[in-house]
């Protein structure tokens, strides 16, 4: 027979102070953890989210990002016009032809950083079909108009709009926002492709183009394409995949963060089995008594590690909402946190925690209250009737 | 202090909560530790070149936004400039499929040796660097990691030229950043082999001869291509380093913030051991102070074993975070561009040492409420209580 | 020796007032022998605890070993409980992490002697009760007796005029309650203490020179006890 849930619930509320203790040691961790851990989901969310199922991109054989790529006018002019792309209304192929420059910008507090601005033309908003403009309208060519990413506008001086942003040694007028569901486009800045090779004096007036895929075409068969094309030497990836490849440099700080994830799991755990062994040692006689009416070891044991587990559930949704509520106050605190990128700009990240950024720090709280309080269960479940009420 | 055996044996009264305490605290103040020694490799890069008169050049625009190749000889005849030269991003990729493991930069040769004179670079070394084409200087830490050695030849596949380029090492540098130095001249042979014209640099680096000259020079440079079709922006070595990681700063925030999480903790872990080892002595603390021992020898006592309890735990997770530092540089320097410097786990002794400090402190303010309380228990009450 | 002069004593347990003495007087001579006596909640614990400088009352004066008590701060009743006072108590008395010698040692840490000294007095005293070769066993490793031997010996150790026991043959059975309350007169006799308990014990009445029996927080009666009698029949 089993000891009723209960019982374990009503142990831990008698003990207040001694329970709260612990559920706060668990919580502090559990915020710990899920702040990082978020952190890093925030920063692999906002890269993945930047491709589309749709397109590909085709860049210089070799460069490992668009930020490093050149290609010549004719690689453009020809590949635009392949089978499997697809087109406008119009009849014109949707290709984008893009250049990328990474200039000075500087935030609103001062700091000075790298900011991906692309030169593009007007396909652009129909290839990366992901991103609109929330606010304002999209720019003429030839002048001297941008449009700036959501997080842009926040960050950086004379970024919002209707303002003068200045960079490159010129002024452009911030005409329109985008808004890009939360992808590194919201870091992004655009203006007219040649506007900014001129500016940049690139000799290449594209550093690379996004190639949208018709419907029921055979994307990988057109990649090939243009990859085997012996006149340039050029690749094409999927933007998917292209997406995945940069935020997999951030796996590696999963692995870190987890590991001192465990770290301080450990140290939880001890704190809990501290607890626990002062509940056995308090309730020796209760626990003789319960024994001398009849229940079994195993009983005693699971109400223990009920007790245990219980804790460690109930810190867990405490952190949980304190790391949740904390991201969003660090968030209106700081604005976006920066992170470099490979293309040496700024990868602004809204620190979000994301239902599926919980789910390592459930599984450590679990682990705590599981291996914390089943040495002193065991201890508990040990006791013989006899001895504990003779204690007593 | 007459007391210390008996601080000692109340910590032995009850072993195993006493060795869970202590494992629990030493656990979080190692990872106080490491947490502290992210940003502290950003402090070294930063101080290393706090000192020098070096200062870069750049387009005001942004390092990708190139000068003319002419403006070096112009930035050399500016009076107070010792020696100056150029600096091109190379970008060369060990294995394209990883991307650039360190930075690499063509330089110009002469001047190369004034220019980074606090290196301390032997001449040989130098002599070397400029008489062979190929010559190239990797820095200390790129070699160990890569287990090269000096004459070794490797080969980088440039990520911005097409163009790949093997080199010989011929020294060390003592370079933070992990950087490998070569000549310009043998990028632009290559570029022009490939049809590619190469006339632009991406910085300037110049020494000036006297710190207080610093700031005039760094203006006159800026005024004297004010007019001109690419407008310059100069400032010191540490000013663009810092610049260059300033976007680093926020990440910095939030680990200070895990960091303070995890330290307030190890309040709790201390206070719950604290308070449940006062409260079961409360009886004896009454017949202590019974006997004439007063509540402020009571108090110190019992604020005493917090501390002491503390303080062993403290270094015993300093000398663990120690090893597990050694084990992390191994694994995790280069985890990724997103971090940069941080990841460097740069252990420093202070660090450590402050690590034992914040401990005691901890064990002591964790344990001052408790022993306060037992302190100022009036003993007629527990009596009564008690019996 | 002790002088108490109308003294009353209040306190609060929960919302209930506890009038624990009421204006109770009590003169006890030096090297005497008193046990306080009553029932439950008759105040004897309180007026031991007033007495011996552990409590203060609300009103009325205390005067013990000529030293005013009721004018002392908190560090001076201390200073005057390690001076002139020794404790025996019915539980806790001793640190359990600490052995016998150590045990005894504890109220000379108090004190200017050195290391050497007070374990040598420590092992005096232990000799006193008879427990010389017990000094290196912990308290879990005593029986009830022994360790009321050692509280004993500490209660004596800093040499101190008045020696106070609360209940101090309670959990012990009847050959041990002997044992302590024959080596509580040595003390009296052999080492002019004066040595007040509190206890229920009605055998207790044959060893003192007193018994002051309490009700209710009011002094009832004092008479003789079996020692003085002892006394009185062999001198007359």
């Amino acid at each position: 027979m089993a000891l009723p849930l209960s019982y374990s619930w009503r142990s831990l509320l008698a003990r207040g102070s001694r329970t709260a203790f612990t559920v706060a040691v668990i919580a502090l961790v559990v915020i710990a953890t899920t702040l990082f851990w978020s952190l890093i989901g925030s920063l692999k969310r906002t890269l993945v989210s930047s491709g589309s199922p749709h397109n590909l991109i085709v860049m210089r054989k070799g460069a490992t990002n668009d930020g490093s790529s050149q290609l010549s006018l004719d690689a453009y002019q020809t590949i635009r016009f392949f089978e499997g792309i697809a087109k406008d209304p119009a009849g014109n192929p949707l290709v984008s032809p893009e250049i990328v420059v990474q200039p000075f910008f500087h935030t609103t507090s001062g700091t000075r950083e790298n900011v991906l601005v692309r030169g593009i033309e007007a396909p652009a908003l129909l290839v990366h079909d992901e991103v609109t403009i929330g606010e304002g309208r999209m720019i003429h060519p030839s002048s001297g108009e941008a449009v700036v990413g959501r997080i842009v506008a926040q960050r950086y001086k004379g970024a919002s709009l209707g303002s003068d942003l200045r960079f490159g040694n010129a002024n452009w007028k911030v005409v329109g926002i985008l808004d890009a569901n939360g992808s590194s486009f919201e870091s992004e800045v655009w203006v007219d492709a040649r506007e900014l090779a001129s500016n940049a004096k690139r000799p290449f007036p594209y550093s690379g183009f996004r190639v949208r895929v018709a419907d029921g075409a055979d994307m990988d068969a057109l990649a090939r394409r243009i990859g085997d094309d012996p006149r340039w030497a050029l690749e094409a990836t999927r933007e998917i995949d292209y997406y995945k490849q940069l935020s997999s440099t951030a796996n590696t700080l999963y692995i870190i963060v987890a590991g001192l994830a465990v770290l301080a799991g450990i140290g939880a755990m001890f704190g809990a089995t501290n607890s626990m062994y002062a509940a056995v040692q308090a309730r020796t006689s209760e626990i003789g008594t319960l024994r001398a009416l009849g229940f079994s070891r195993g009983a005693i044991l699971g109400a223990f590690l009920a007790e245990s587990v219980m804790t460690a559930a109930f810190a867990f949704v405490i952190g949980a909402a304190i790391s949740w509520l904390l991201a969003i106050a660090i968030s209106a605190a700081m604005g976006g946190i920066g992170f470099a990128s490979q293309t040496f700009t700024t990868n602004v990240v809204v620190l979000r925690v994301a239902p599926q950024d919980l789910l390592m720090p459930l599984g450590l709280a679990i682990l705590i209250g599981v291996f914390g309080g089943l040495a002193p269960a065991a201890a508990a479940a040990r006791l013989r009737p006899v001895e504990a009420l003779r204690k007593a | 202090m007459k007391y210390l055996p008996l601080v000692w044996r109340n910590l032995g009264r009850n072993p195993l909560r006493s060795v869970l305490t202590a494992a629990a605290i030493a656990l979080a103040i190692a990872l106080v530790c490491i947490l502290r020694t992210m940003p502290a490799g950003l402090d070294a890069i930063l101080a290393s070149a706090a000192a020098n008169t070096r200062i870069s050049t750049h387009n005001e625009a942004g390092i990708v936004y190139s000068m003319p190749y002419s403006y070096l000889a112009k930035v050399r005849a500016v009076p107070g400039v010792v020696a100056a030269i150029s600096w091109n991003w190379f970008g060369g990729a060990l294995d394209l499929t990883k991307g650039v493991e360190f930075p690499n930069f063509a330089v110009d040769p002469d001047g190369f040796a004034e220019v980074y004179a606090d290196w301390g670079l032997e001449p040989k070394v130098l002599e070397d660097f400029r008489k062979y084409r190929d010559a190239a200087l990797v820095a200390r830490q790129t070699l160990e990691k890569h287990r090269w050695k000096v004459g070794d030849v490797i080969t980088l596949q440039s990520t911005v030229f097409p163009v790949t380029l093997s080199f010989r090492i011929v020294g060390a540098n003592p370079n933070q950043g992990g950087a490998l130095y070569f000549q310009r001249e043998y990028l632009e042979q290559a570029l022009a082999g490939a049809g590619v014209q190469f006339d632009t640099t991406g910085m300037i680096w110049s020494r000036v001869d006297d710190p207080e000259r610093v700031a005039p020079v760094m203006r006159q440079i800026d005024e004297m291509f004010r007019n001109s079709e690419a407008i310059t922006s100069t400032e010191t070595e540490k000013s663009f380093i810092g610049n260059f990681f300033g976007g680093l700063k926020q990440l910095v925030t939030i680990i200070q913030i895990v960091a303070a999480l995890v330290t307030l903790c190890i309040v709790f872990i201390a206070a719950n051991t604290a308070s449940m080892s006062i409260r079961e002595r409360v009886g004896e603390i009454a017949i202590l102070k019974a006997i004439g021992f007063r509540r402020q020898t009571i108090f110190s006592t019992l604020l005493a074993e917090a501390g002491l309890l503390a303080l062993v735990a403290g270094i015993i997770g300093a000398v663990a975070a120690f090893g597990m530092l050694k084990a992390l540089q191994l694994y995790a320097t280069g985890a990724g561009p997103q971090l940069g410097p941080l990841t460097a786990f740069a252990v420093s002794n202070a660090i450590l040492v402050q690590a034992i400090f914040i401990a005691f402190f901890i064990g002591i303010l964790s344990g001052w409420v408790p022993a306060l309380g037992a302190s100022r228990r009036s003993v007629a009450q527990t009596l009564r209580e008690v019996f | 020796m002790i002088d108490l002069v109308n003294v009353s004593r209040l306190y609060h347990r929960g919302a209930d007032e506890i009038h624990a003495l009421e204006r109770v007087s009590l003169h006890v001579e030096r090297q005497r022998f008193v046990a306080l006596m009553g029932p439950s909640g008759s105040g004897k614990s309180t007026l031991l605890n007033v007495l011996a400088g552990l409590d203060r009352p609300n009103s009325g004066e205390v005067t013990v070993a000529g030293k005013r008590l009721n004018e002392m701060s908190e560090d001076q009743l201390a200073a005057f409980r390690a001076h002139t006072v020794g404790f025996v108590f019915q539980f806790f008395n001793l640190i359990p992490v600490l052995n016998g010698v150590e045990n005894v040692e504890l109220p000379l840490l108090l004190t200017n002697l050195g290391k050497a000294e007070r374990r040598q007095r420590a092992e005096t005293a232990l000799r006193i009760v008879g427990l010389a070769d017990r000094g290196d066993h912990r308290p879990r490793e005593l029986s009830g007796g022994e360790q009321q031997r050692v509280a004993i010996a500490r209660s004596i150790v800093t040499d101190a005029e008045l020696i106070v026991a609360d209940e101090p043959t309670g959990d012990l059975d009847a050959k041990n309650a002997e044992e302590i309350l024959s080596l509580l007169q040595t003390l009296r006799r052999d080492f002019a203490k004066t040595v007040v308990i509190v206890t229920h014990d009605p055998r207790a009445e044959k060893w003192v020179d007193e018994v002051i029996h309490l009700d209710k927080g009011v002094l009832l009666e004092k008479r003789p006890g079996g020692a003085a009698r002892g006394a009185a029949g062999a001198a007359g």
